[in-house]
Order: structure tokens, then sequence, then C-alpha cells
């Protein structure tokens, strides 16, 4: 018998899945694609989960890209960004010495806050209202880290955290590629613009994990090694095996009936799919009270990043891009996704793995007002990232010999992000910690007991790789002990 | 001749401040530049025969503690309501939102039987929110950086405060503060209208879109009134705006304070760490216990003490602090009533606001174009006619008509000048013609305010109408900077009370009086 | 500008007296002729005509359209046979009570709702996931109640059908004066009756068949005030009067669960998972902190109180709608919310919402009653409701 279903055989779903088995739970894991389709994935894995799950011996490796980004200057020459403190300052002293001069200031108050962050990403989100003594301990315990940070920190934090990247940006630097580069990073997978309340914290979110001064994470290959390390703990994992429906009996979950008409009975089932999927799709809708559907229906999906996939003839000269001049640009690139077209100029970050190019293209919405996607809008999207990119990077047009344009109409369709989002939910500040999914669901739970969600729509939420499957696996652990 | 305190601006904070420390026995001398009183609250015959409150036109949110402990009424306030709004769509209908239950349903109806249904729901929901903020409102900001037992204590009220709100309204609380309205607003209608005209509430004063994160809190302002013990606290004053701050004076001179319009202070006299008084622009000085300054944080601190009597770091909080004005007003003196399309002829839509949003994206494109340094060619309006309501504010069988105007950015691209501000103006005027094509026609007079206007003739910095815009980072602990946002000041003996404090914006007065009781508490 | 009802090119010439009231949104009579008295006494010796159109109706179908009510109301709609008519409460996910109105299967797919309240958001918030349609035909769906002793001869004189075999809770389809509409045997009076529902449209027609069959059993236009007597006669409850919806109460005091509104028998616990079981299951485990009943004020405790005065008893001239504490000793146990004189029964009556302990029937409580100005209590006993129940309701 089964003691427990993860739905998803995604990171997230793997990382609950090995830590179920490492607690002697009897693990099944139902995935409907046959295998896995990426090979590598950005975003920060938790050194714990690393270390828990042996992931460096099944095979995980990373490269902190070095520099961590470089964007082309209006005046010719790139403006790149290292691992180093001192290689960077030395990058913008090249092109403003004043922004030079507050860059180590300005990246240490980032760092900080990100700490503080991230002692909050590898626990449940906190509970204001909990009378648990352990839960106001925490809540204690946190408030206390944050006033030994200092004084600035707790006004950085309070200030910062509702404000606008663009705002934050003002206040710091002058340089507009400068900018643009931690712009960009602030309105990444997320349908605002930089002049948005909240784009701040996206920032900071992405920023966590990484070493101070660095705004960009690493990509992790092997991505394998979390399916190696689950089925190292005795997870048995099935491919093509579709979910078609959550078992409910008496208000309890009770196991999930296959697309095959097969049903496996498990006494917890836990899910890695999105929340309207899962509780919506799965779940006979009479065992959920409707305010608490209405709360699902407005999770806020709107995908707005394309993956474009360039093969070149011959490996490129950079190893991220930035095409994304200046906040401005970023702006009215958003103003276009407002009223639901693609950007005219969109915002292009540009990864290379030897001669294959990944470019996330920002916006693109899910769904067009006018018209819907076809090859004619494809192809038209491919052929202004190549101009783009072309322009930036000369020769880099003539080179490409493949492409291959997902919008997030496709990303939706092919991986099941809901609204093209890889996140499953964007990372507005109504979306965090305890918002996230939706108050109900925060500490993993869901109104059918013995159901749990273990996905990126759960806190910490997308771009940190298995702190939601670690922190669900714990929830699940401490729920059913 | 010394005074217990001066006061910096007879504004209807700075007059509330004074009157209020005036009933506690303090010698009070209250210091405006203008001729009259009331900053941005006035009333003036800009034409012949014509009265307009020149800037802000409605009382929304005046505190009733004020209100009782003031007895404004007893000095000639008087609320006048204000019930509909209707909102012309370009189709030639109309949205119309009513005072009456029963007839607002059935005109909701008529454009979203849903929407009819979720305005009570919504309703109810923001009278649960407004009650939950309520309290806030009323509250002199604890400093969370600090260790004192007093803002220990005042941290840990607040966060009781949250707690017994209980989860469901603590999450719609904390929605509401982060998301933006039209967001917000999506979550319960469908109608866009409504949705546009809704989020106009929120809008107002800031430099944001609909769709900005951090606009749907504003949306609460509508309803506050309503929980306030003051019915109808949503409405014109007879006379003005400016009566309101005439009754206010009025007040303040009962109890004994001293109000000297036509006296520009050019600085705050400093020794050591200490305000003692302040020097008027024809050399004057005029020494007091205490300095309060009711006008906007940049002008009190930068322009009026001086950047060498502060702290570096707050120097540079309060230059961060943001104004940006966005909007402008539009006053026209008309010869007979707008005559709309949608509604033809006088009716009882005339006596409420028209509202010139009709669609979100309208809304959000007149947004677009003042981001990127232009007033919005098809801009967002507020109008109403006052004298539909008040006949004195125009000679008889004439009228006044008074355009809130967003966006016209108080950084203009190549700045504001007399062309600039006469094609505002026109734009404004062809958009409502648009919709009331005798306007053109009835126009008599037309005064056409910029923020640039704004700023010149009230003194509010790049014209922003509440001192400084409404937004998440700039509320509460950190209005107008973290450490300073109790009404004290780095100076011993100068203090703020202007709407650059908690709760600030609007026709409020509480940061006029709060400002009041923590300076009674120093024992100034 | 207030809505007036399709019957009203009929009812304004006749209201008389002027008295007019808003009933959601419409303009209703209040009593057609100068005192509502005759019209109450037709309700009970005759047969009364009223206008209810404004009652919210809505109609449900489709394949899922079962599921949907059953999803919704606190009954078992799976079980209902076409042509049955169910009384229902239905709750929020608390267990506390929405609204309350009727169920009519017309079809296997095809249901009528009736509601106090606009339920269309309601409705399209529960049927996520499910193939049905949600029509709100308030406004093209005219209805009017038949009520009283004549009402069956009225009707089948009106229809040429015979109505024996219609059964209390019970609905059919049928031809009055050439037109279409459905008759169903339920009512607010506790009495014999029919309430018909028809094509705003065909309104006057149909009105103008059932007066002319009507005349000759002295059938009576009648009003609201009448109504409000004889419903509290019969022990129901009235939305906004009685009982606050879960979803306009500010306050959670101001909620009421099923149970507590002695509408117990309306909660299925044994069907599958619909809003509020939960709640309800866990409450009907606890027992009700509240109860709903009917009281009595004793005639010689309230003629005592009028005779320290000097007067005669005065009684309410109309039923009326407040809240009035109801004691125990020295402590209030409740408060009544309506409240008439029975000129029928010849008693004065309310109807009481009590703590729990005190709603047993016999129960001797106190009811305030203010004479010349000054607060009294009157004896009151707690009575099973209804207080007036005749068997002709249901033959």
């Amino acid at each position: 018998m089964t003691d427990a279903i993860v739905i998803g055989a995604g990171v997230n779903g793997l990382v609950t899945a090995a830590y179920l088995a490492r607690a002697g739970r009897n693990v099944t894991v139902l995935e409907a694609r046959t295998h896995q389709e990426r090979a590598s994935e950005i975003g920060w894995i938790p050194p714990r989960v690393i270390r828990d799950l042996d992931l460096v011996r099944h095979g995980l490796t990373v490269t902190p890209p070095d520099p961590w980004i470089s964007a082309p200057l209006p005046a010719g020459g790139r403006l790149e960004l290292w691992q180093d403190l001192s290689k960077s300052v030395e990058s913008i002293r090249r092109v403003s010495p004043k922004d030079a001069e507050r860059w180590p200031r300005f990246t240490e108050r980032m760092a900080k806050l990100a700490r503080l962050l991230e002692t909050l990403y590898l626990a449940p989100p906190p509970d204001l209202h909990s009378t648990r003594v352990s839960e106001l301990l925490r809540l204690a315990g946190f408030g206390w880290r944050a006033r030994r940070a200092g004084k600035e920190t707790i006004v950085d934090l309070l200030r910062i955290l509702p404000m606008s990247v663009q705002e934050l940006l003002d206040d710091w630097f002058e340089h507009d590629t400068l900018k643009a580069i931690l712009g960009a990073g602030g309105v990444s997978h997320i349908c605002e613009g930089p002049r948005s309340g909240g784009t701040a914290f996206v920032l900071l979110h992405h920023h966590v994990g990484s070493p101070r001064g660095v705004f960009r994470r690493a990509a992790w290959k092997g991505v394998g090694a979390f399916e190696e390390a689950a089925r190292a703990r005795g997870v048995t994992v099935k491919r093509g095996a579709e979910v078609r429906a959550i078992v409910v009996k008496d208000g309890r979950a009770a196991g999930v009936a296959l697309a095959s008409g097969e049903t496996l009975p498990a006494s917890v089932v836990a899910s890695s799919a999105d929340t309207a999927r899962t509780l919506l799709g799965l779940v006979e809708a009479s065992w959920l009270d409707p305010e608490f559907v209405r709360a699902v229906q407005h999770i806020k999906t709107r995908g707005v990043t394309a993956r474009v996939k360039l093969t070149l003839a011959k490996a490129p000269d950079f190893e991220r891009l930035l095409v994304a001049p200046t906040l401005e640009y970023l702006e009215r690139a958003y103003d276009d996704a407002k009223y639901g077209r693609v950007s005219s100029r969109p915002c292009i970050e540009a990864r290379a793995e030897g001669s294959t190019v990944h470019a996330d293209v920002q916006y693109v919405p899910h769904t067009l007002r006018e018209g819907a996607w076809d090859d004619p809008r494809r192809n038209a999207l491919g052929d202004l990232v190549v101009k783009l990119l072309g322009d930036a990077v000369p020769g880099l047009a003539p080179r490409v010999t493949a492409r291959e344009v997902l919008t997030p109409k496709d990303l939706d369709a092919r991986f099941g992000f809901p609204g093209g989002h890889l996140y499953h939910g964007e990372l507005t500040l109504d979306q965090i910690l305890f918002m996230r999914p939706v108050p109900a669901c925060a500490n993993y739970v869901t109104p059918v007991e013995g159901l749990y969600l273990c996905g990126a729509a759960t806190h910490p939420g997308g771009g940190i790789l298995g702190a939601s499957g670690f922190n669900a696996a714990r929830a699940m652990l401490g729920g059913t002990r | 001749m010394k005074y217990d305190a001066i006061v910096i601006g007879g504004g209807h904070n700075g007059l509330v401040n004074a009157a209020y420390l005036a009933r506690a026995g303090k010698k009070v001398l209250v210091l405006e530049r203008r001729e009259r009183v009331g900053g941005a609250a006035v009333t003036e015959e800009v034409f012949p025969g014509f009265k307009f409150s020149v800037f802000s036109y409605v009382v929304s949110l005046l505190r009733p503690e004020i209100i009782r402990d003031l007895d404004l009424p007893g000095h000639g306030l008087h609320i006048l309501p204000l019930e509909s709004t209707i909102t012309p769509l370009p189709n030639g209908d109309y949205l119309g939102q009513w005072g009456d239950h029963d007839q607002n349903r059935r005109e909701l109806y008529r454009h979203s039987p849903r929407d009819a249904e979720a305005y009570d729901d919504y309703g109810r929901e923001m009278h649960f929110m407004a009650k939950a903020v309520q309290p806030i409102l009323g509250m002199v900001p604890p400093d969370p950086t600090s260790l004192a037992p007093s803002d220990l204590l005042g941290l840990l009220r607040l966060s009781r405060h949250f707690r017994n709100l209980g989860r469901e309204q603590f999450h719609a609380l904390y929605k509401l503060m982060t998301m933006s309205s039209a967001d917000f607003l999506d979550e319960w209608f469908e109608n866009d209208a409504l949705k546009a005209t809704k989020s106009a509430s929120g809008i107002i004063g800031t430099f944001l879109g609909p769709r900005s994160p951090g606009t749907a809190y504003v949306l609460l302002h509508h309803y506050m009134g309503e929980i306030d013990g003051v019915f109808r606290a949503w409405g014109f004053a007879k006379g003005g705006t400016g009566a309101v701050s005439e009754a206010i004076a009025a007040a303040a001179r009962r109890f004994g304070a001293q109000i000297r319009t036509g006296a520009s202070v050019a600085s705050v006299s400093v020794k050591g760490n200490r305000a003692t008084g302040v020097v008027l622009e024809h050399g004057e000085e005029i020494e007091a216990g205490v300095v309060v300054s009711g006008i906007d944080p940049r002008q009190t601190f930068i322009n009026l003490v001086g950047e060498k009597h502060l702290p570096d770091d707050f120097t540079a909080a309060i230059k961060r602090y943001k104004f940006r004005g966005s909007s402008g007003k539009v006053n026209l003196a008309l010869s007979e009533l707008p005559d709309f399309t949608c509604l033809p002829g006088v009716g009882p839509h005339l006596r409420g606001a028209i509202s010139i949003s009709p669609s979100l994206d309208y809304v959000e494109r007149a947004y677009d174009d003042a981001k990127y340094g232009a007033f919005s060619r098809r801009p967002y309006m507020d109008v109403v006619i006052p004298s539909m309501i008040d006949p004195g504010m125009a000679p008889p069988g004439k009228h006044v008509m008074s355009c809130f105007v967003q966006y016209a950015p108080f950084d203009v691209q190549g700045g504001w000048d007399d062309r600039k501000r006469e094609a505002f103006g026109d734009a404004v005027v062809d958009t409502l013609a648009e919709f009331a094509p005798n306007l053109k026609r009835a126009i008599l007079h037309r005064q056409v305010l910029t923020p640039a206007d704004i700023e010149r003739v009230t003194g509010l910095s790049e014209g922003n109408i509440f001192q400084g815009e409404l937004a998440l980072h700039q509320l509460f602990f950190l209005r107008p900077a973290a450490s300073f946002a109790k009404y004290r000041t780095p100076l011993r003996g100068l203090y703020q009370c202007g709407a650059g404090t908690h709760p600030g914006g609007g026709i409020m007065g509480a940061s006029g009086r709060l400002a009041a009781v923590e300076i009674l508490k120093d024992g100034a | 500008m207030l809505k007036e009802t399709p019957f009203h090119p009929r009812t304004a010439p006749l209201c008389v007296s002027h008295a007019w009231r808003r009933w959601a949104g419409y303009v209703v009579a209040s009593s057609y002729e100068l005192s509502h008295e005759r019209e109450y006494h037709a309700i009970r010796s005759s047969a009364a005509l009223l206008d209810v159109t404004p009652l919210y109706k809505y109609l449900i179908s489709g394949p899922d359209a079962a599921r949907l009510l059953d999803r919704v109301v606190t009954r078992d709609v799976m079980k209902t046979r076409v042509g049955q008519v169910l009384y229902t409460t239905w709750c929020d996910a608390h267990g506390k009570v929405v609204d309350d109105g009727t169920v009519s299967r017309l079809d296997e797919r095809l249901f009528r709702m009736t509601a106090a309240d606009p339920n269309l958001r309601w409705l399209h918030e529960n049927a996520v996931g499910l193939d049905v349609k949600i029509e709100d035909v308030s406004a093209r769906t005219a209805a009017l109640a038949l009520q009283g002793p004549s009402s069956r001869a009225i009707l089948e004189r009106a229809t040429g059908a015979d109505l024996s075999g219609l059964k209390y809770f019970r609905v059919t389809r049928a031809n009055l004066g050439g037109i279409p509409v459905t008759i169903s045997r339920t009512g607010y009076t506790g009495d014999l009756g029919y309430e018909v529902w028809l094509d705003a449209g065909q309104a006057l027609p149909v009105w103008d068949a059932l007066i002319e069959a009507g005349t000759p059993y002295g059938i009576t236009p009648t009003g609201i005030l009448a109504l409000d007597v004889a419903r509290i006669e019969a022990g129901l409850m009235l939305l906004e009067v009685d009982y606050f919806s879960a979803h306009h109460a500010l306050i959670e005091r101001q909620k009421s669960s099923p149970f507590e509104l002695n509408l117990g028998w309306t909660v299925n616990l044994e069907k599958g998972p619909y809003v509020g079981k939960r709640a309800l299951a866990e409450e009907a485990a606890r027992g009700p902190a509240w109860r709903f009943v009917g009281l009595e004020v004793e005639w010689e405790s309230l003629a005592g109180l009028y005779a320290e005065v000097g007067l005669a008893p005065r009684l309410p001239a109309v039923a009326w709608r407040a809240s009035v504490p109801v004691y125990s000793g020295s402590a209030q146990v409740g408060y009544a919310t309506s409240g008439c004189w029975s000129p029928l029964l010849k008693k004065y009556l309310a109807l009481a919402h009590l703590e729990g302990a005190h709603g047993a029937a016999g129960t001797s409580l106190e009811m305030e009653v203010t004479v010349e100005h000054h607060r009294k209590r009157a004896r009151a006993r707690v009575v099973k409701t209804p207080f007036f129940d005749p068997e002709r309701k249901r033959a």
C-alpha cells in the first residue's frame, strides 16, 4: 500500500517524494510525461536540500555564470558584472564613477535583505494569526534577526519591499544600463513594469541565495539528479501516468484515479501541479467552499515570458546577455502587455550553452487581445528576437541555424504552466508568504484533508528549486505523524 | 512678544493644529503667506459672481472628532450631500451609481446582473476594511526601529489590532494594501466602466495608474465616511471648501489663536539643536516655544530650516520623499448647464459627480501619457457642478463647474508654460465636449491650473495635492521619513502637522490634530 | 424610479388607499382598501389575490441543474421528482443561512428557484465545473398568489382543470384564459393556496381571468399588510425582518443557522457534500444556540398592564416588524422580531429568537410592551408554530 502519492515529477514533486521516503514513507510519484524534457533549470537550490538528498552525488552540477550579466552599452562595448565584487566595481567605474562608488553599499544592503528573506524561505510562511507558542517564537525570532541586522535594515525592509524597482534604483544609481540590468531582474516573470510597486521585492527574491552583488541565478545541469535521489530513497516514479482525478471520500483524499482507468489508493496525496489545476481540475468541486473557489480562480498567473531557443553555427561571445537598455525601455515593453500585445521591443535575456542560446523574452502575453497565437505570429516573434539579439551581438543573426519559439500559451500546453506562468503564480506582494497560493492553503494544506500542495504555487514559489517541496514534505510529516 | 507656538501655514491642518493647541490654553500664532487662510482648501471668486473651490473641491474624510471638538457646525460648516456618480460611455450610454439602493441596483443590473449583486458584497467588504483601517488613521505611528517602551507598546498594539481582525479580514486588508485597484476590482466586477470609475478613486493624487500595485487601498476612502459617525461625510461644503477652512479658523480664533495672513515665513530660526521661532520675509523675527509646520516636508526642511541644521540621513530621506504632482484643475464658469448626450437635459445626475472614466484602459492610457512626460491627451476627470447643490456659488441661472484632471505631470517635458497650460485646458474641454456638446458654447470663463500653478499659488511642492504621494513606502511610520513619522523632527521644538505626515491626504485634519496631541504630550 | 410590476395597470386603480410600499425595487400595494382588514379575512375565508412578482426567480437548466441546486441548498434535490416543490434554506460555508425559498422541479433538467434576495452571483459561484445554465427570470416572470379556502375552486374555474390531484408543494402546468402558466400549491399564508407563474407579457389577461373567475367567490386583491398577519399566524419567517442573510450581516451574531431558525428539518446531513454541510453537521451534534419560536402574549397580563393606567388593552393595528426584548426573570433571553394581533385566533402573537434553553414549548417568559410611553413586560408563553394550521392547507 502506498502511503503517499505525489503528482508531478518536477523538481518540487521529487523533492517532496524524496523527503517523505527519507522519513520512511512508501511514496509513488506519478508523472504524465514519459520523459524528462528539460536539461537544465535556472534557480537557487537551497544547500540544505542538496546536502540532504546527495544531489551532487546524483549528478547535479552548477557553474555560476561569470560575468553574470553583460549588456550592450549605447556607446559600444558592454557593461559586464562579475561574481567578484571588485571586478564589477571596475566595470561600473568605466561608465559611472558615482555608481561604482555606490555599488558596494547597495549590494551589501540588498544582500542583508536577501539573507533575511532566505530565513523565511526554508520554512512554512509565517502565520501571523497563530496562537501556537512555537510559531510565535518563530515570528519573534524573525523580528529579532531583523532588529539585530540594524535599524537601517528594518527601514529598508519596510520601505523597499512595497517599492517599485525603478524608485529603488533611482535612489541609488544614474547609469541607464546598470539600472536596466537590475530593473529587468525586478520584473522577471511578472506582469508588471519597473514602475510598479512590489518589483523591488521581485529583484530581492531573485537575489536570495546568490552571492552579494550577483543578481542572476546559476543554471543547474543534471535535473535528472532529483529523480535519481528520489529513487535512491525508494520512491517509485511512474511516468506516463496521467492523473484524471483525486479521489475524495468523506472530505479526505483517498487516492487518485488515472487516465488509464486505474485507481491508486493512498493515505495522502501531494500535488506539485498548480493550485487551480489541482483543486478545481482534479477535485470534485462540491468539496470546496465557494469563497475558496473564488480565491483560487483569482490567483494571478499572467504568463509574460516566452522562451526562444536558437541554435547557432558557432558559440556566441557571451554567457548571459541582456537586451533592455533602459528602465523606460522595460516600461514601454510592459505597456504593450497591459493591452494584450507582444512588446514591440521586448526585454530579452539570453543564456548561452555552447552554441545554443536560450532567450527569455518578455513581455509576451499568454492570450493576445487581438487574434490568437498561430505560426505566423510565433515566427514574427522569433524574427523579432533574432533581430534584436543580432543588433546587440553583431554577426549573430546569420549564424542562427534553427530556432524554437515557445509562447506562454505553448508553455501552458506543453509543461502545464498555468497561464504560461513558470512560477504557477506571479510573485506580486499579494501572492507571497502567507498569501501564497491562497491563504487557506498557505501551509501546504488544502480544504480536502490529506491533500497537500507542494509545487511552485506555494511559498516560497518559483525561482527557488525544491524549497516548496522541502517545506511541503515537512508540513506533511508534521501533519500525518 | 513670544508665543507658545507658531504654526507655519494656514491650511486646514495648520488651522486644526492651532485650534487644538489654543484649546489647550496655548498662545498660538498662525502665519499664512497668502491673504486668505485655507491653503488648498479655499473658495475664491475667480470671475465676478462665480465662486470656486479653486483646488480641493470635496470634503471627504474630515475627522468627526474634529468636527465635534471644534464645533465646526457652530462655526458655519454645512456639508451638503453628493450622492451619485455618472460615467458617460463612448457608445452614448452611461453608467450611474445612485444613492438609493434600489435605483442603484436597477441601474447596475442594466449593465451587469452579476455586478449589481457584487456591488453590495463589495460594499460590505469595504465596510469591514474601512473599520479595520479607521483606528490606524487616528493613531500616532510607532517607530518600528525604536526600542523605546512607548514604541514597542505601539507596535504591540498595532499587531494586536491586526491579529484581532481575524484571518479572513486581515488577508483581505493585506490584499487591499498591496494590489492594484484594477486587479482588486477584477476580483469583484466585470463591467469595465464600473471598474474604471471605482479605480479612479485609487489613483487620485498619485503618479500611478489603475494597474499599478498599491492603488487599491485608496478605494477605501469612499467607504470610510460611512462608518465615521458623520452621516454623509462625503460631500460639498456649503460655500465651497474655503468654508471648511473658515470654520476651522473661526474655531481657532474662538479658542484664542491669532491668525496673520500675508505673513510669509522666510526661515525657521535654529539655535543649537532647537527651533526658536521664525523670520518673516520682510525680516520680522518672531519667537516661540515651538514651531509647527503645516507645509510640506520639502518646503519645511530644505527651504525653511536648511540642510545645515539637519542630519545627513534625514535630509537624504526628505530628498527621496516623492511628490510627483500628477493632477490639474480646470474651473469653468458656465452660462448654462452642460447637456450630456447620454442623459439629456437637467436632471439629478448634475447634482452628483460626472466621472470621465469609460474604461480601465482609458484611465491607464491617460497614465501612460504622463509616464513619459506629457499631460494626458484624454484625461481622467472628476467633474462636479457645485452651483447645482449650492446655488450661491454662481449668479442666478449660471453655473460653476469644477474639473479635477489627471494626469498632468509636474515634470512635463519642456516644462509648463502658458501655451502648454492652454493646450491642457483645451484637452480637458475637448474631452468633456465629446460627452456634452453644448459645453464649449456655455463656457464664459475658464481657469486652468497645472501642478506648476498649484505649486506657485499654494506652495505645495510639485503641485502634489497630498503633500507627497500616498504610496505604500510613504505611509504610516514612513511618512515623511522613518523615525520622524511622529510629527517630531530632528530639531527640538520643531514639529510637522501637514498632510506630509500620517495619515495625510484629503481634507481630513487628522495630521493637524495628532500633531497637536503629540506637541501637548511633550509639554510644549 | 421604482419598478412597477406587470400587474400595475390593474392594481394601481384598485389601490384607493394610495398605500404603497417598496419590495425588492418594485412598488406594490400595502393595502388596496383604506384598511387591510377585509383583505386579511379574504385570505382566511374566501380568496385573496396577491401580486408577488417582486420575488427573485431563477431558472436553472442543463445536465447538472440538479447537482448545482443540491450543492447550494440544504435539502436533497437529487431525489426530488418532476412536479415537486421544496421549501429550503441555503447557507454559506459556515452553515449560516443566506436565504430561503422554493425549488420547483419543472422537468428532469429544469428547475425554478425563488428567493427573497438576489442570488444570481451565488448560484454562479457554486456552478464551477458544472454544465448548467442559470437565468435570472425575475423580470420576465410575473407571479400571483391566490390564497384562501376558495382558491382551488377559482383556479379550477379559470383553468378548467381538476386541481384536486395537485398536492401540497407540487407544481403543474396549466392553461389560464388561454395562456400557459405553471401553478404551484405553495404560498406564504399557511392556508390552502396556489401561486401562478407566467410570462410577464401575459400578466393582464391572467389577472383579468382570475378576477372574472373569482368574483363569484369573493376574490379580493390583497396587499402586503394582510399577508404579513397571515404569515405570522403561519409561523413563517421573513428575510431582513426575522433574520439576516449571512451575506448581509456585518457581525457574526447577526447570522443564523437553519437550526436556529427552527428549520433544522430542511437540513439533510445524509446527502453528498454541499455548502455549509461540515459546519451544519457540527452544529447538529452540538445543538443550536438559539431557537426561533412562537410566543403568545397572555391576555390577562396585557390587560392588567393597561388597566394600571386606566386604559383598555391597545393592540397593534398592523403586524409590527421590530426588535422587542424577551425576558426570563430579570435576564433578557431573546427578542421578538415580528408580531401581530390575530383577528382570527383572537390572540397577540409574536415570533421570537430565544436562547436555547428557553425555547421549549410551554415555557413562560415576558415580552416587553410599551404602555403609555412606559416599558412594561407582559407574560408570554412559548408555543409551537404554526399558530394557525388548517387542515385544508394540505388536504
